[in-house]
């Protein structure tokens, strides 16, 4: 909303300086959004919130101001002289669906000389950016923005049947706004018909056929009432918002009706003559909503948390316009009738807010006191923050990418559900409207993007929501993924890292739960072969899948212009977050030397590591200290086909005494034994 | 004795050679360490050229190759030693290196600013007595708006203002969500006051993405229900969140505004730099609301507090366009330390 200086100053006489005006409004609920000087006048753009229309004229600023720098409030007459025939004689009115249109009323003036309107009008309508067009139409453009009710002003020889029918549009009813552009109506929008076609889009805009031109003699003045809804629908799907439109959507001062075709009347008597016919032809009943609101004297301090004498805000509500109501009010509750233009206002806290916003905000203290209170993190924060430090660590940035994708993403598919993904209208940016399944294409496009640029790396992770199709509310797991330069075995790494910094056995070993094992997997956007789920078991719980890993298909590598290899993982922060962070009580290192042993083992090619290491573990009956891997390799030549040889280091200790060599020998012995009975293995020399 | 049990050997004995020489300080040590690998008697070097006899005769050839290798090893590692230590004795200049060479790079990851800026805004309202609580994007519209005394026709529900899905439940379409505030329904509605909570994450709006907005972005909201509760809470709250987010002892301003769920209303700003600042909403929890999730509002009141987190960032680190946030560039994300 545009307000001029010169225009309110007909209302409120304020002598502070423009700084100041604009202060106390922002400070009081219509925030500042811009000044500016216009000739001789000073246009000041505030921001309206959609609970005041009555702050959407001239008279509901000025009222503001009046009270504020407590000056009085000059509302000008409205009584224009009536001669001449009947209204109601003139035109008919009819509403066939009182739900859209509740009141219409129809002014007729004969006789008018349509030209150009006198520089004051003129320039008050530039100054809050409205063109002039003629004096007619100028004067209800004028009389909106004075006091926030919408008029139409019709050519009533255009007016056909000399009837006015207030319905919904007929589904593909064809409309010519005075824009001369053609609009298809639908039922759900009201118009302003005559005895044969829509005149008028009610509250949105007038036709073309029947505007006011230099030809009209004779003015039909519409001032009526419009549901917001129906007003919104059609200025939304034609997109055709006016500042009539806007008005309605937010519904104005019911009183408003009456004084703005009046005082619409007498200007247009006043600049471009006429006679103003007796009465006024209307339909419908006028919506009002008459309230009476109970304030107990001492809520607005037990609100605002600051004491403000009684008398004060007496003094700030009458101001505003509501009255005191002696009757049924006591010492501790008063009573006050609300004013017709603050539909807003229908409870005791909608009181205290008029109260606390005209007295001040400022007066609240700042140094009010609450009680101590303890608080935990709650265990997913904790493993959010456990699980990025470590992926900070290892060089991955975290990115944040759309929680919605376009097709192309979409269809690459998902590690977590083969059911189609839900879908959002309108998109959340051009083509993203389905809700993702999983983070890996999009953080794959965010790798594509940093190699593109020639960013130093592309390894990101993210943690958010995915979406997947629910019985009811759709299912979000939280997943923590991430997309990073290497083969298989760096990605498992990561993930191995991140879950040993949860407090979870990530070696895929024997040992206490929780624990985590792999298990190969084919998933879409994963190579086949290069793949595989993370489970976790926890002690009385079967096991869960947790995650996956694996390195991306070739196909998606071509796609999003990378270069392989690059390997990903996508882990249910959801589940995890579900493992205790027990205090496990420590095992109290050896103070007893190592024995280091290397076994070089035959085994079948299909034999896992997890199965020949769980083997060994076993073994050693709590003395293994250590465990890794040297090397694999093959050779059909002297190992045989099918074979491969497993070179495994190990560590041996005992808590309570040096290893003896013969104590040694049996457990590297019961090693092979357990080695070859479960996995087939051979010692190779 | 195999090939490849062999060459296994000698690597083993080059590593401890290498870690045994770079270990060398003194004559001693290296006198020590020349014997241990190198001596004519019982050296390492001498145990394992004997285990090259037991190599079978084919694989001879190669086993000599990598006996050969490693010798050469050691001995080059023992002059390196000896050239050290001699060069230390006569001048320690000789032994001084460049200190402004660069160190041995370690890459270290970052956190979006987004993260690092919501992580803050949760450690020091935990500091105060909020707990984080976390809840869906996709909403019913009893959550995201009756409960919040937003009625069906209300221009907030329309279509165009909101993403809404293909899916329904009951009649009633399901759509992301446009505040945070659907979570603090959800908690309200399983937990009886007092409380305080902090809830935040992903919320979804259909906005043109220009420098300023973007159609997803973050936010953090603060809710307290206590009994008793005032306005006065509510600012002392804020000031001490700004100037602990802040710095300094940071003063609060109130403006009304207008938000459905809070009665009053305002928009907070704060003091920074010389200049108010907005930060976001505020208000009083609205009475409807508080009947809505079955307190009464006659026994308990609270306030709520919302802020946009893209624009605290933004302000805090000169992003002059959010779309940024957004773009994933390693080149910004790593300028947050």
């Amino acid at each position: 909303m545009i307000v001029s200086t010169n225009w309110l100053s007909e209302y409120v006489r304020v002598t502070a300086p423009v700084e100041q005006v604009v202060e106390r409004l922002a400070l009081s609920g219509l925030n500042h959004e811009s000044t500016s000087t216009v000739g001789d006048d000073t246009a000041i753009e505030i921001e309206v919130t959609s609970n005041r229309p009555d702050c959407l004229g001239h008279i509901g600023v000025a009222r503001e101001l009046s009270v504020l720098f407590q000056r009085p409030l000059l509302i000008p007459n409205a009584r224009p002289l009536e001669a001449g025939g009947q209204a109601g004689e003139s035109v008919a009115v009819e509403i066939a669906d009182r739900g859209m249109c509740p009141f219409y009323s129809a002014r007729v003036i004969r006789g008018v000389r349509v030209g150009k309107s006198p520089s004051w009008l003129v320039s008050r309508l530039a100054t809050v950016g409205i063109a002039s067009v003629n004096n007619i139409v100028d004067i209800t453009n004028y009389v909106m923005l004075e006091c926030g009710q919408p008029l139409h002003a019709f050519d009533l020889s255009r007016v056909r049947g000399q009837a006015i029918v207030v319905r919904p549009a007929e589904a593909g009813e064809a409309f010519e706004a005075i824009n001369h552009r053609t609009y298809e109506l639908d039922p759900r929008m009201c118009v302003i018909a005559d005895a044969e076609r829509p005149i008028a889009l009610a509250g949105v805009m007038g036709g073309a056929d029947s505007e006011i031109s230099d030809a009209t003699v004779d003015v039909l003045i519409e001032s009526g009432q419009f549901a917001p809804l129906a007003v919104r629908t059609a200025a939304r799907s034609l997109v055709l918002a006016s500042g009539s439109s806007f008005r309605f959507e937010r519904s104005p001062d019911p009183a408003a009706v009456d004084w703005a075709s009046r005082r619409a009347a007498m200007l247009i008597l006043d600049l471009a003559g006429g006679t103003l016919e007796h009465g006024v032809a209307t339909a419908g009943e006028l919506a009002t909503h008459p309230a009476t609101v109970a304030l107990a004297v001492d809520r607005v301090s037990e609100v605002l948390g600051v004491e403000i004498p009684w008398e004060q805000q007496q003094a700030t509500l009458t101001a505003l316009g509501f009255t005191e109501q002696t009757e049924g009010a006591d010492d501790e509750i008063s009573l006050w009738h609300v004013p017709s233009w603050r539909r807003d206002v229908t409870r005791e806290i909608d009181l205290v807010e008029e109260v606390g916003r005209i007295v001040g905000y400022d007066l609240i203290p700042e140094d009010a006191t609450i009680s101590a209170r303890p608080v935990a993190d709650t265990r997913r924060q904790d493993v959010t923050r456990l699980a990025s430090d470590v992926l900070i660590a290892a060089g991955c940035c975290e990115a944040m990418t759309r929680s919605v994708v376009d097709e192309v993403l979409d269809l690459f598919g998902s590690p977590w559900s083969d059911k189609p993904s839900l879908t959002i209208s309108p998109p959340l940016v051009r083509g993203a409207d389905r809700l993702r399944r999983t983070l890996l294409p999009s953080l794959l496009e965010a790798r594509g993007h940093n190699l593109a640029v020639a960013a130093p790396h592309g390894d990101l992770f993210e943690i958010a929501r995915g979406y997947l199709p629910g019985a009811e509310l759709p299912v979000e797991p939280h997943f923590l993924s991430a997309v990073v330069g290497g083969e298989f075995e760096v990605g498992k790494g990561l993930v191995e890292a991140v879950l040993q910094r949860l407090g979870i056995n990530a070696s895929g070993l024997t040992g206490p739960p929780p624990r985590a094992s792999y298990r190969p997997a084919n998933h879409p956007l994963l190579a086949t072969g290069r793949t595989a789920d993370v489970m976790l078991s926890i002690a009385g719980r079967a096991a869960t899948r947790v995650g996956v890993i694996g390195e991306i298909e070739s196909a998606l590598i071509a796609h999003f212009n990378l270069v392989g290899p690059v390997v990903a993982f996508e882990l249910r922060i959801d589940t995890l977050d579900t493992v205790e962070d027990t205090d496990r009580a420590v095992v109290r290192p050896s103070d007893f030397p190592p024995v280091e042993r290397d076994l070089n083992l035959i085994v079948d090619e299909d034999v896992s590591w997890s199965s020949l290491a769980s083997a060994i573990d076993e073994a050693c009956g709590g003395l293994l200290d250590r465990l890794s891997l040297t090397q694999v390799w093959r050779d059909d030549g002297r190992i045989g086909p099918g074979r491969k040889s497993v070179v495994v280091s190990l560590s041996l200790r005992s808590q309570d005494a040096t290893l003896s060599g013969d104590e040694v020998k049996e457990v590297i012995n019961t090693i092979i034994e357990t080695c070859t009975r479960r996995c087939g293995a051979a010692l190779r020399a | 004795m195999d090939l490849e049990s062999f060459v296994l050997e000698v690597t083993r004995l080059r590593d401890e050679a290498e870690a045994a020489f770079r270990d060398v300080r003194d004559a001693a040590s290296l006198e020590e360490a020349r014997i241990a690998f190198a001596g004519a008697k019982s050296g390492r070097l001498k145990a394992v050229q004997k285990l090259l006899g037991g190599v079978g005769s084919t694989d001879r050839p190669q086993a000599g190759r990598a006996f050969n290798e490693v010798k050469q090893a050691i001995s080059a590692l023992l002059e390196a030693a000896q050239d050290r230590l001699a060069a230390a004795t006569a001048s320690p200049e000789a032994a001084a290196i460049d200190v402004t060479l660069p160190g041995r790079p370690l890459r270290l990851g970052r956190l979006h600013p987004i993260t690092r800026t919501i992580r803050e805004v949760q450690g020091i309202m935990a500091r105060l007595g909020f707990e984080c609580v976390d809840g869906p994007e996709v909403e019913d519209q009893w959550h995201n708006f009756e409960a919040l005394a937003i009625p069906p026709e209300h221009p907030a529900r329309d279509p165009l203002d909101n993403f809404y899905l293909d899916v329904a439940r009951g009649a009633d379409p399901l759509l992301l969500r446009s505040q945070t505030s659907t979570v603090q329904i959800r908690v309200m509605e399983a937990t009886k006051p007092p409380l305080r909570i902090v809830s935040l994450g992903r919320v979804y709006r259909p906005d043109t993405a220009d420098a300023t907005h973007y159609p997803m972005f973050h936010q953090v909201e603060g809710l307290l229900v206590e009994k008793g509760t005032t306005m006065a809470h509510l600012k002392s709250v804020l000031r001490l969140f700004a100037s602990s987010f802040l710095g300094g002892d940071v003063h609060v301003r109130f403006r009304p505004s207008f938000f459905p769920f809070t009665e009053p209303s305002v928009e907070v700003d704060m003091e920074w730099g010389g200049r108010w600042i907005e930060m976001g909403g505020a208000g009083m929890v609205d009475p409807a609301v508080l009947e809505a999730v079955g307190y009464n509002p006659d026994e308990v009141s609270g306030f709520a507090f919302g802020l946009g987190v893209e624009r605290i960032a933004a302000r805090r680190y000169g992003v002059a366009d959010i779309r940024d946030f957004y773009r994933n560039d390693v080149r910004f994300l790593e300028q947050f330390g």
